[in-house]
């Protein structure tokens, strides 16, 4: 190394150590930010995804034990869902569809199909409801809401 | 920055890639600095420094996994993906960049002569020189200026930040370092 090499590896020692300075807070604060909004993102994806899962599993087992689907040609109204309720059997109690969570993003309803189906019970976790551990396992019938896209968007169960 | 796979960086990689925040945070506040100083000192700004190591840290929260340790340090892959943004950013920033980033412009020569003809040469102003001249280097020499003799690494561990062999690492330290020295020799005439 000659001396003009020297002098210039010696100066740029000195602008190393001149240097030292590191990234605002801001830039930190924003990366957080971001990284809990993927979070959320990430945790509402999973549970869509389990939803999906367990009313697909739902319908699946349905369709094997040859039920057939009840074609409804758009989006049931509170009357029509009157009607339909009217039209069960005597002793069947059917509330409400529930709307699934994490279905918010998905396109609104023009038609929709219900298909009545058996799912587990643990199922009625999806929506908020305590079942313990012990009747997780059982079965229970149920009328999965499915949008013209064949996603489900909402579930009722029967008693 | 840290050299090699230093104590805890895999382990908090792979806890990023659960969405654990702490880890992140902590890969964050190791890495930052380093980020941050490499980016500012390939570009001269600060906002440039400041998108990059946003950018950087969004990659590693995107894809954690995405960091071979075949392939060198943590330390080599983040200022790889650095380089990859600064350059980015300085080729888009290009029309608007004065010629000091152009080595062979003569505007650059002019505005570093009119300076130190000025200048009583002080440390900091030399520093300061310094820093233009590295600044006023082509790319692909700075880039070799600045990870090997601000951030102290090695050859190897450069060449794998810069994708390239060692012996080109060498070679381009080597002309770099001369042309510093050959800048700083013409001011030093200047300034006589």
């Amino acid at each position: 190394m000659n001396e003009g090499d020297l002098k210039v590896v010696e100066g740029l020692r000195a602008l190393a150590a001149d240097g030292l300075r590191e990234a605002p807070v801001s830039v930190e604060k924003r990366l957080l930010g971001e990284f809990r909004k993927r979070q959320h993102t990430r945790r509402r994806n999973f549970w869509l995804a389990g939803g999906v899962g367990a009313v697909a599993a739902g319908v699946a087992i349905a369709m094997l034990l040859g039920i057939r689907p009840v074609p409804v040609p758009s989006a049931p109204s509170a009357a029509q869902v009157d009607a339909q309720q009217a039209t069960q059997a005597d002793d069947e109690v059917a509330g409400n569809f529930y709307p699934l969570p994490d279905t918010d993003y998905l396109p609104p309803m023009d038609s929709a199909t219900v298909v009545r189906v058996q799912l587990p019970m643990s199922s009625l976790r999806l929506i908020g409801w305590p079942v313990s551990e012990e009747r997780a396992g059982e079965r229970i019938q149920a009328d999965v809401l499915l949008g013209q896209d064949g996603l489900a968007r909402g579930v009722r169960f029967v008693e | 920055m840290p050299n090699g796979l230093t104590n805890g960086d895999g382990d908090l990689l792979r806890l990023i890639s659960r969405g654990d925040e702490d880890a992140f945070l902590a890969f964050y506040r190791r890495y930052q600095g380093p980020v941050y100083r490499f980016a500012l000192q390939m570009s001269g700004k600060v906002e440039i420094a400041e998108e990059v190591t946003q950018d950087v840290f969004m990659v590693v929260m995107g894809s954690p996994r995405q960091y071979d340790s075949k392939r060198g340090s943590v330390s080599a892959y983040l200022y790889g993906v650095a380089r990859n943004f600064v350059l980015r950013l300085l080729e888009q920033e290009r029309p608007y960049l004065t010629a000091l980033d152009d080595p062979d412009s003569e505007y650059a020569d002019v505005t570093a002569g009119d300076q130190d003809l000025l200048a009583d040469l002080t440390r900091n102003e030399r520093i300061e020189s310094l820093r233009n001249a590295v600044l006023a280097l082509p790319p692909a020499y700075r880039e070799v200026v600045v990870l090997c003799d601000l951030h102290e690494l090695d050859y190897a561990e450069a060449a794998a930040a810069l994708d390239c062999a060692i012996g080109t690492i060498r070679s381009r330290l080597h002309r770099a370092r001369a042309l510093l020295a050959e800048k700083m020799r013409a001011e030093e005439r200047c300034a006589v």
